[in-house]
């Protein structure tokens, strides 16, 4: 890994601004002026932010020298993991700024600028405002160290630094025990999602040997991740890359608000606006599609990955437009089109157009931020808290004159109204679905380039609809507030918001009607005129991220056209018909009332996973609760416990003074001790000492023993009170021949009685199986004269060279790893007399440990087995 | 030239010890500033060791002194790179929980302070003996100042916990007493003269058969101690029961013990018997993750919540130990180093509020962050550390011990059974989260509901100063646990090799015999080190 000097030391303080910011408010906040701590918060982001510029500005000049250039800043090794390969991999604390991040950065800095500027306005008469200031330019840190490291645990760090930030803010207002509940439940969620980056993290690492992007990139191109995962999911095998990108994908589900896990990101809006703004519609939310775009080149080696994260994007942007269309509340309205949006940008990224996706992260950002503060704008001076219900408001044009036209102007962006920024990125989304229409010989891509293309067109007839619904019906038409007789909560006068809040709003328009241009296509629609040569957004992506290359045949670019134009035209059109100047939901009128209701119940998900999933792991929870401290308690203590008392009081019952009891065990006790001296006991041990063996056995009182030593029926010595014999063994006394082998490596080891057939020897002793292939039968062995005789049996191990091998008998060698020794056999009889007269016999088998000079072939007629008992 | 500093961290709490012994039971205060003075000069001493060089392996600071020569006992101490930070973790927590506990314990101060003075000798005596029996009495001799803590000074039924947590420990560590008798006993058949000392007795290789009765009763006293489950019953009745000062040193300090028990003795001396039944160790670790994070997240008494975090944390402790690598145990090492720090803090942090109004139950707070913002944001950030947010310490032990489990065996990294325990521990990355912010959501988020907390004060000097150490160390080890891992990077490094190179010899045998595995393992070295040969042919002759 090489570093490249000099050192960016700018990267490292566009972070640590912020973040001293979000130290110095937080603990000192408190007891300094507002104004300081506005100067501290405000002032640390716009420093960040113009430190951003000076870099991207210089990334830019970079670029013109090589097309990979990149802004670097090591600042120290974290800690380091020790691969399986010996290889150690560090984990440095380490920014870099490349085309994808420097944009971000730049986005991030900026839009989240323009909110900390909002905020002075919206929070500064909260008596939190400092602790706001702090989380949010915590927030700012945390996101710019996701964007800016290099390497996935630094990532890490802001991803889930992010999300405490989110749950800090969420649940801002905590005395609202409702709305500290929904920021748990984003941490919680979330952290669903971090279980899938961490064990993505692990493959990724265990793959290719680094945490760098740009190492798991280069790993990724280099096929490394094209075999398949080592363990069997489900009884299928997919390949490394599928798995590792499904993990990483359920991390982006998490923090990016796409199904499963979006449930948590309608419930945010319990924050403050600015947070709404900032942290749920422009910046970390879109921390997923990053991620993607980041490891591009990884996970476009898995279509199968690809396709999932297409589908689960398409449905969600459905999904979630759907629910939009019904909502009566502003920002309810807004975070559902988050999410649909956003599912436009998973779907962008899983038909492999990584550029059109993270182009509609940049544009969005503007106007979504822009349509989030318009609302707190309108929040604001109708003095409402919380949410606005649309259906209270009406005719604010006249109030709220800037705030309405940087809401229409943001409005029509999202719509896709030509040439404005939603339209560029919007267009070059469905042109990358609908490229995978056309590619050859892919059913898969094939099938899933229509389901996205359908389902986006779709999604986008219903984004314009609910868009210019919630601006009908919060602009046009009669203020339904004005008259204070009814049940309605909101301000009499409304009236448009200082200075602090516009200008904000103001920029952020002004960016959603124009940015688009820098993705302004290569080729125009219709026309087919090629505008430049190349797409301005596109090339610069080039250098980072990977993709499918943009199709240029014209009746791709129509289609796509056509279809965002026709999807915005008709959205616009039936919003203008249903709502212009109307004050009734007229959609709910016309729509069946059951179906209504459970779109408008946002199609009860979350009912659903508290009814299958929250719910069960709760009760189970519960039980485990109680069942610790009753049953594992009752096993591991309480009835070891009673074991134990129960066992002393039987035992001191026992000690109750009764004279006869005593006696009876005492009876009991010499009885038992005569019954075992009734019989005698014996057991043969043997000791060998060159070719004699000394044979004993222990001592019993009254013993007499005799021994027949060579087992030929008659006993050598007489009855004798010595217990031990000495014998000198000869090849006519040998019954057999048992051969032994020990595997050294697992310890095994086998006994055979060898005859002179050929027998097969036991492998796993011969050798391990793994050296074996599988119609391998291994070794024989039989007695050939003196010798015993081994060969191989069809066995192609690799055990080379060897043809057969003599080993003398009583002499011990080597085979594999087996460790082999031949052994005669003979076998002992000892009879042993008690001074009752009776007596008992032991038999024993022996190896010797030493062989004959001529063993009579006579004696080993017989298989062994039947000679040895 | 032998330097005398772990003598010196002998000997000054036990000269203490016997100092407050001697002096009236009224002078309160002398007694306190004597006892906590005492423990500083301890933490000096104990400093001085981290400033010694840990780039290879070896123990540092080791006095040898015979004992009972007949029976080779002798009093050998030392440290190295894992048990290092254990001593000071030991040093740092010890004065911060005496210190605590002078918020709430009123009566008996000369025996408190004497009990501390003496639990800090047995634990610190137990991390660096390297003398089976040594070490058997230290172990042993933690044991009496703890149960008299719980006992005297406890909650409502404190004589119940105490003896409970008393005998409960005692079974385990009497089976260990007899496996290290038979360990002894079987070196002297060999090697002609008994010894207790460790290092003499690691050169013997058992029998495979053997290895797994006596692992089995090094295993049990250890497992207890960790604990482990099911054996963590005794854990949350001695928490609960405890003073804040007990729970404080029982959470940070005492369960350290059985991991470095595993580590240090039962591993080396039975590496056969751990690499077999090690997988179902960490399995069980796997379970308690999660067990522990399922009863945690249903406590309504706040110290038994976080009693029943520790054995979810214990269990990734168990489970980066027996993967048997170095991300595993170093990450080990540095989550028993974390686990002490944060759940030492949240015990601080629960008897803040117990100290105040004398509940622990979750039901009765609600709204805390309105009145006591500092201690709101002490909390959060203990929480924070206690579920592994990343830039605090207990990200980088986590993530260690799960890249560690996720990486033990084969090329690419992983057997079956390893990537499903490693799937199912990193869930409890999620149900830590849970448990946790539940606790934090019912204490200090919402409106006050009992009108009794609205007055409620924030934290003294005395709580901040016994605090702000930890959350010091919270964020130095997240941020910088490079100066913490080289130091015992080494060590660890050498103990894998050593334990795989025990774990061949201990396979190898039939019989008990005697391996010089210094030497075997320099050879080993020269030969290029650990990859297994593969077996060649020889023929017989």
């Amino acid at each position: 890994m090489h570093v490249e000097a000099p050192q960016q030391i700018l990267l490292l303080l566009i972070i640590l601004f912020p973040l001293g910011g979000a130290i110095i408010n937080g603990l000192l906040g408190r007891y300094m002026a507002k104004g300081l701590v506005t100067l501290v918060g405000v002032g640390s982001v716009a420093l960040s932010f113009a430190l951003a510029v000076v870099s991207f500005v210089e990334l830019y000049g970079l670029r013109h020298e090589s097309e990979t250039a990149t802004l670097v800043y090591h600042f120290y090794e974290w800690f380091s993991l020790k691969l399986p390969s010996g290889n150690v991999v560090a984990v440095n604390v380490r920014f870099v700024m490349d085309s994808l991040s420097g944009v971000m950065t730049l986005i991030v800095t900026g839009v989240g600028g323009l909110i900390h500027l909002y905020s002075i306005g919206y929070m500064g008469d909260d008596e939190g405002y400092p602790r706001f200031m702090s989380f949010l330019n915590l927030f700012m840190a945390s996101m710019l160290i996701l964007v800016l490291g290099s390497s996935m645990p630094v990532m890490f760090v802001g991803w889930e630094g992010v999300g405490l930030c989110s749950y800090l803010l969420i649940g801002f207002w905590f005395e609202n025990r409702d709305y500290a509940a929904a920021g748990r439940k984003a941490f919680v969620v979330n952290r669903i999602g971090d279980f899938g980056v961490l064990i993505g993290m692990f493959i990724l690492v265990g793959v290719a040997g680094s945490f760098e992007f740009a190492d798991i990139n280069s790993a990724a191109m280099a096929g490394e991740f094209r075999p398949d995962f080592p363990v069997w999911l489900l009884g299928v095998a997919p390949s490394l890359a599928t798995v590792a990108c499904v993990f990483l994908f359920l991390g982006c589900t998490g923090k990016s608000a796409q199904i499963p896990l979006y449930i948590w990101l309608p419930d945010a809006m319990a924050g403050p606006t600015p947070v709404s703004a900032l942290i749920h519609a422009a910046t970390m939310v879109t921390a997923g599609v990053y991620l993607c775009c980041r490891l591009s080149p990884l996970f476009i080696t898995s279509d199968v990955a690809m396709s999932i994260i297409a589908v689960t994007g398409t449905l969600t942007a459905l999904l979630a437009a759907s629910i939009a269309v019904v909502q009566r509340e502003m920002k309810k309205i807004l975070a559902y089109s988050t999410v649909s949006q956003l599912g436009f940008m998973f779907a962008a990224v899983g038909v492999g157009a990584f550029a059109a996706g993270f182009f509609h992260v940049f544009t969005h950002a503007f106007f979504k931020a822009c349509l989030f503060l318009g609302a707190g704008s309108v929040m604001h001076a109708v003095h409402a808290h919380g949410d606005a219900d649309i259906f209270k408001l009406g005719g604010l044009r006249k109030a709220l004159p800037i705030t309405r036209l940087t809401f229409l102007a943001s409005c029509l962006a999202i719509a896709g109204f030509p040439l404005t920024s939603g339209f560029f990125s919007k267009d070059e989304i469905l042109l990358g679905a609908a490229a995978q229409i056309f590619r050859p010989d892919d059913m898969l891509m094939t099938s899933v380039g229509w389901f996205t293309l359908i389902g986006l067109t779709l999604a986008a007839v219903m984004t314009a609809f609910y868009m210019f619904r919630l601006y009908f019906l919060t602009f046009t038409g009669e203020y339904r507030s004005a008259d204070q007789s009814g049940d309605h909560p909101y301000d009499a006068h409304p009236h448009e918001s200082p200075p602090a809040m516009t200008i904000p709003l103001v920029v952020l328009a002004v960016g959603a009607l124009t940015v688009g241009f820098l993705g302004l296509p290569h080729v125009v629609p219709i026309i087919g005129t090629h505008l430049s040569d190349y797409s301005w957004w596109g090339h610069w992506m080039e250098a980072s991220v990977a993709g499918q290359p943009v199709p240029e045949q014209m009746y791709i670019v129509n289609l796509a056209s056509g279809l965002a134009f026709g999807a915005m035209a008709i959205g616009i059109s039936a919003a203008w018909v249903l709502y212009r100047n109307k004050s009734t939901d007229a959609l709910a009128e016309k729509m069946p009332a059951r179906l209504y209701q459970l779109a408008f119940d946002k199609w009860r998900v979350d009912e659903l996973y508290a009814a299958t999933i929250v719910n069960p792991i709760k009760n189970v929870a519960v039980v485990a609760g109680r069942a610790d401290m009753t049953f594992v308690d009752a096993v591991m203590t309480k009835l070891p416990s009673f074991n134990v008392r129960e066992a002393g009081r039987i035992l001191a019952r026992l000690q109750n003074g009764v004279v006869h009891v005593y006696g009876a065990v005492v009876v009991v006790g010499v009885v038992a001790v005569l019954a075992w001296f009734w019989t005698p006991h014996s057991r043969i041990e043997a000791a060998f000492e060159g070719t004699r063996v000394e044979l004993t056995t222990p001592q019993g009182l009254g013993y007499e023993y005799r021994w027949d030593a060579n087992s030929d029926g008659e006993f050598e010595t007489q009855w004798k009170g010595t217990p031990g014999t000495t014998f000198e063994y000869g090849h006519d006394d040998m019954r057999g021949i048992a051969v032994f082998l020990k595997n050294t490596h697992s310890g095994i080891e086998h006994r055979i009685d060898v005859t002179d057939e050929w027998m097969p020897l036991p492998i796993e002793s011969v050798v391990p199986a793994e050296f074996l292939s599988p119609r391998d039968t291994g070794f024989e062995v039989r007695i050939d004269g003196e010798f015993l005789l081994f060969r191989k049996a069809h066995a192609r191990t690799k055990l080379s060279g060897m043809k057969e091998i003599r080993l003398p008998m009583g002499k011990s060698g080597r085979l594999g790893p087996a460790r082999v020794s031949s052994r005669p056999l003979v076998e002992a009889t000892l009879e042993v007399r008690n001074a009752f007269g009776n007596t008992r016999r032991a038999t024993k088998e022996i190896a010797l440990p030493f062989g004959f000079e001529a063993p009579t072939h006579a004696s080993l007629t017989r298989p062994a087995h039947e000679v040895v008992r | 030239m032998t330097t005398h500093y772990l003598t010196w961290l002998l000997a000054i709490p036990a000269a203490s010890a016997l100092v407050v012994l001697l002096v009236p039971r009224s002078w309160d205060v002398a007694i306190k500033r004597f006892s906590i003075g005492a423990m500083l000069v301890e933490l000096i001493v104990s400093l001085r060791l981290v400033l010694a060089d840990y780039s290879d392996a070896g123990y540092r600071f080791v006095e040898h002194v015979a004992w009972v020569e007949s029976f080779g006992i002798s009093y050998k101490v030392g440290v190295d790179g894992i048990s290092l930070w254990l001593v000071v973790l030991t040093t740092l927590l010890s004065p911060i929980a005496l210190y605590a506990s002078w918020g709430s314990i009123k009566t008996g101060i000369k025996g408190y302070a004497l009990s501390f003075l003496l639990l800090e000798l047995g634990m610190l005596g137990a991390f660096v003996a390297l003398d089976l029996f040594l070490f058997y009495v230290f172990w042993e001799l933690m044991l009496v100042p703890m149960y008299l803590i719980i006992g005297i000074w406890g909650g409502k039924d404190r004589v119940y916990a105490a003896v409970k947590f008393f005998l409960y420990t005692m079974v385990g560590s009497l089976l260990m007493l007899v496996a290290i008798l038979y360990v002894v006993a079987s070196y002297e058949k060999l090697a002609g003269h008994y010894t207790f000392d460790l290092q003499e007795l690691s050169s013997l290789v058992l029998p495979a058969s053997q290895q797994y009765l006596l692992f089995g009763a090094f295993a049990l006293a250890f497992a207890i101690k960790v604990p482990m489950f099911p054996f963590h019953t005794w854990l949350p009745d001695a928490h609960v029961q405890a003073p804040t000062g007990g729970s404080v040193i029982l959470a940070a300090v005492l369960l350290k013990l059985g991991i470095y028990g595993f580590i240090r003795f039962a591993m080396p001396l039975f590496p056969v018997a751990s690499q077999t039944i090690g997988p179902v160790l960490a399995g069980l670790g796997v379970v308690g993750i999660i067990y522990g994070a399922y009863a945690a997240w249903v406590q309504r008494d706040l110290k038994k919540l976080v009693a029943y975090s520790s054995v979810s944390h214990m269990g990734f402790i168990l489970l980066g130990l027996f993967a048997m690598n170095r991300n595993g145990i170093s990450g080990a090492i540095l989550q028993m180093i974390n686990h002490g720090i944060s759940t030492g803090a949240l015990f601080l942090l629960v008897g803040v509020i117990y100290d105040r109004r004398h509940s622990r139950k979750l039901d009765d707070f609600g709204g805390l962050a309105k009145v006591m913002p500092w201690y709101t944001l002490f909390f959060v950030v203990i929480t924070l550390s206690s579920i592994g947010l990343p830039g605090t310490n207990g990200f980088v032990g986590e993530f260690m011990i799960l890249a560690g489990s996720f990486l033990s065996r084969t090329a690419i990294g992983f057997g079956s059974s390893w990537f499903i325990m490693t799937l199912l521990a990193t869930t409890g990355v999620i149900f830590a989260a849970v448990y946790m912010l539940h606790a934090v959501l019912r204490i200090f988020w919402g409106k006050i509901v009992h009108p009794e907390n609205e007055s409620l004060t924030d934290l003294n000097r005395r709580e901040v100063a016994s605090l702000l150490p930890l959350i010091v160390m919270v964020f130095w080890i997240g941020l910088y646990p490079k100066f913490f891992l080289d130091k015992m990077n080494p060590s660890v490094d050498a103990f894998v090799t050593d334990f795989t190179v025990r774990y061949y010899e201990g396979r190898r045998t039939g019989e008990p015999r005697l391996v010089d595995f210094e030497e075997l393992e320099q050879r080993i070295e020269a030969a290029g080190g650990l990859a297994m040969a593969e077996p060649t042919h020889e023929d017989a002759q």
